[in-house]
């Protein structure tokens, strides 16, 4: 017989289980398909009288009390698409929560004198044990910090990327700065020059050139200060520590011994803050002799 | 042993014979004892309805772990069932069980077979004169998964809910009386629990029939008996599972055997699906070499133009 048949996966999502002790949980999707003949066998049997007879027999009789079957017929609205997982879970679910509804408002209208919601005080064996529930939250657990975690390193990623625009930007902008003071400078002395290095007052021209007459401001930001003794130029210092602090390149080291006025090598060493500055010296438990 | 009584005599369709003679021992039914026509009539209103259900649990031997999980779980879902040892299932299975239920006084039974350590077949059966089905089972999740979260009280009545299209042919209607009177526990069994916490779903879906089970949470403001406002609308559903999905091949009239009844058109036996895989597979290497001679053929026939430019890089 030919079976031109679609091949139909009966079964749904992988489900895996990471933990070793309970083996029994692998998945198993692709091991049980299902083909569907396109046309019915032509050998079938059907027999809807004898099938009909013997539910007549099987039957509980028609005045049985609900309480006693519990059972609900819920319509489907739509047709659901066996593959398609997400819908038909969630048809699944959709019935069986229009079922409990049903059930519950009807539990409440017939007075049945049972309580029906489990009290919270109420302590009995339930179908999974406790041994296991705690793995289940621990897996939970496990999943929600492995999430949490992403997203902090992808907020970090984002913040950095950010951060370096913004350092760009204000590089930028310093260069700019400190170009246009000298160009302001230049001009200044050519004003004077031009006019022909008129006696200067204080209040003459000198106010044109710079902005808003702001004098020549260095900023509050200070170089950590350098140890006397200190030859490295403040900037690796003692011999433990990790590899990428030792490592200066080019740039950085000409900085730290030259930049910004240099080492301060041959200024002054015993000032107020250098007496108080205990960096270069560790600090030990041992008594120390007086 | 305390003498067995022969469950025909309980059955509740000899109600009819009742008018002709009246038999001189009340007779026990599920209606408790009835002792005439005319009496019935007066009981009527205090008629009351025990459900005897007893599920009898077996496997074949030879079941592999992930389906005797699945059984083991069927076990602990149904109180008022017995589970009992391996079933040696060659040959005249349909007697020997037959015989095992009458012996443990059971009304249904639930057979699991597995074939080859790979196909699970699962006969449902209301014995001793009742119809059986059997079914294929796919797509098997026990209730070990850890991602089927949620718990409930063992042995609490189950909120049976069937999809609309059960009622839609004899034959579907025929299985949901059976999953009906064999997964409703009974009302006031021993090992029953008070209340009622969990659905069941039996759901038709391209002709297979879907099993899920899920705990009903509400953070209920109201008393054990009466639901808040707003409590309807706050209850969520969890999955508890087992999870399986039934696909049925015949219903037969007797218990295990019997006429068939009915026969899925559209059932095909896993063993013909692997066979049909591995034809597919073999056919391979011979459409392999099909095409090559083929193309020489093909070359034979429609020889190539002398190309003008063929000897142009030759020095």
């Amino acid at each position: 017989m030919k079976q031109n048949g679609e091949l139909l996966n009966g079964t749904e999502f992988d489900m895996e289980d990471d933990d070793p002790v309970v083996s029994e949980s692998e998945s198993d999707s692709d091991e049980d398909g299902d083909v569907k003949l396109s046309e019915p066998a032509k050998t079938a049997v059907y027999n809807k009288a004898g099938l009909l007879d013997k539910l007549g027999d099987i039957c509980w009789p028609e005045s049985v009390d609900w309480i006693h079957k519990l059972s609900l017929d819920i319509d489907q609205d739509n047709e659901v698409n066996v593959n398609d997982d997400l819908n038909r879970e969630l048809a699944f679910y959709t019935q069986a929560l229009e079922g409990a509804r049903q059930a519950f408002t009807k539990f409440q209208s017939k007075e049945v004198d049972l309580p029906f919601l489990r009290p919270s005080d109420y302590y009995a064996e339930m179908v999974k044990s406790d041994t296991h529930m705690e793995k289940v939250k621990s897996r939970i657990l496990a999943e929600k910090r492995k999430m949490e975690e992403a997203e902090e390193r992808r907020k970090a990623r984002d913040n950095k990327k950010l951060a370096k625009e913004i350092q760009v930007q204000k590089q930028k902008e310093r260069a700019k700065q400190k170009k246009d003071d000298i160009e302001s400078v230049k001009n200044w002395r050519k004003q004077r020059k031009q006019s022909g290095f008129a006696a200067d007052d204080k209040d003459g021209d000198l106010s044109l050139a710079f902005e808003d007459g702001k004098a020549f401001h260095r900023s509050g930001k200070k170089r950590p200060g350098v140890a006397p003794g200190d030859r490295s130029g403040g900037k690796g210092g003692g011999k433990f520590k990790k590899g990428s602090d030792k490592k200066m390149k080019g740039r950085e080291r000409k900085d730290s011994k030259y930049g910004f006025g240099g080492r301060k090598g041959m200024k002054k060493q015993n000032t107020a803050e250098t007496t108080e500055d205990f960096r270069g010296y560790r600090q030990s438990n041992k008594k120390q002799k007086v | 042993m305390a003498k067995k009584r022969k469950h025909s005599e309980t059955k509740v369709a000899e109600n009819e014979n009742k008018e002709e003679t009246a038999p001189e021992r009340p007779e026990r039914t599920l209606f408790g004892f009835k002792t005439s026509p005319e009496d019935v009539k007066e009981n009527d209103s205090t008629l009351f309805f025990r459900n005897k259900e007893k599920v009898l649990v077996t496997c074949s031997r030879r079941i592999s772990f992930r389906y005797r999980h699945l059984m083991l779980n069927l076990v602990d879902l149904l109180p008022h069932c017995k589970k009992d040892n391996k079933v040696e299932s060659k040959g005249s299975k349909g007697t020997d069980l037959n015989e095992l239920v009458e012996l443990r006084s059971c009304s249904s039974c639930f057979f699991f077979e597995c074939r080859k350590g790979k196909d699970l077949y699962l006969w449902m059966a209301k014995c001793p004169n009742g119809p059986s089905v059997k079914f294929l089972v796919n797509a098997v999740h026990t209730m070990e998964e850890l991602k089927l979260t949620g718990n409930h009280l063992k042995g609490s009545r189950p909120i049976l809910t069937f999809s609309a299209n059960f009622d839609k042919s004899p034959h579907w209607k025929l299985l949901k009386e059976m999953i009906t009177q064999i997964f409703a526990i009974p009302k006031d069994h021993r090992k029953s629990k008070p209340y009622h916490d969990h659905v069941y779903v039996f759901s038709i879906a391209d002709d297979h029939i879907w099993f899920r089970n899920y705990q009903i949470s509400t953070d209920h403001t109201g008393t054990a008996q009466k639901l808040g406002r707003g409590d309807l609308e706050n209850m969520t559903l969890i999955e508890v599972g087992p999870r399986f999905c039934l696909n049925p091949i015949k219903i037969f009239s007797g218990s295990f055997g019997g006429p068939t009844l009915y026969e899925n058109p559209f059932y095909v036996s896993p063993n013909t699906i692997r066979s049909m895989e591995k034809r597919q597979k073999a056919g391979k290497y011979a459409k392999k070499v099909k095409a090559k001679t083929r193309k020489k053929m093909h070359e034979l026939e429609n020889p190539l133009e002398v190309d003008e430019f063929a000897d142009m890089w030759k020095e």
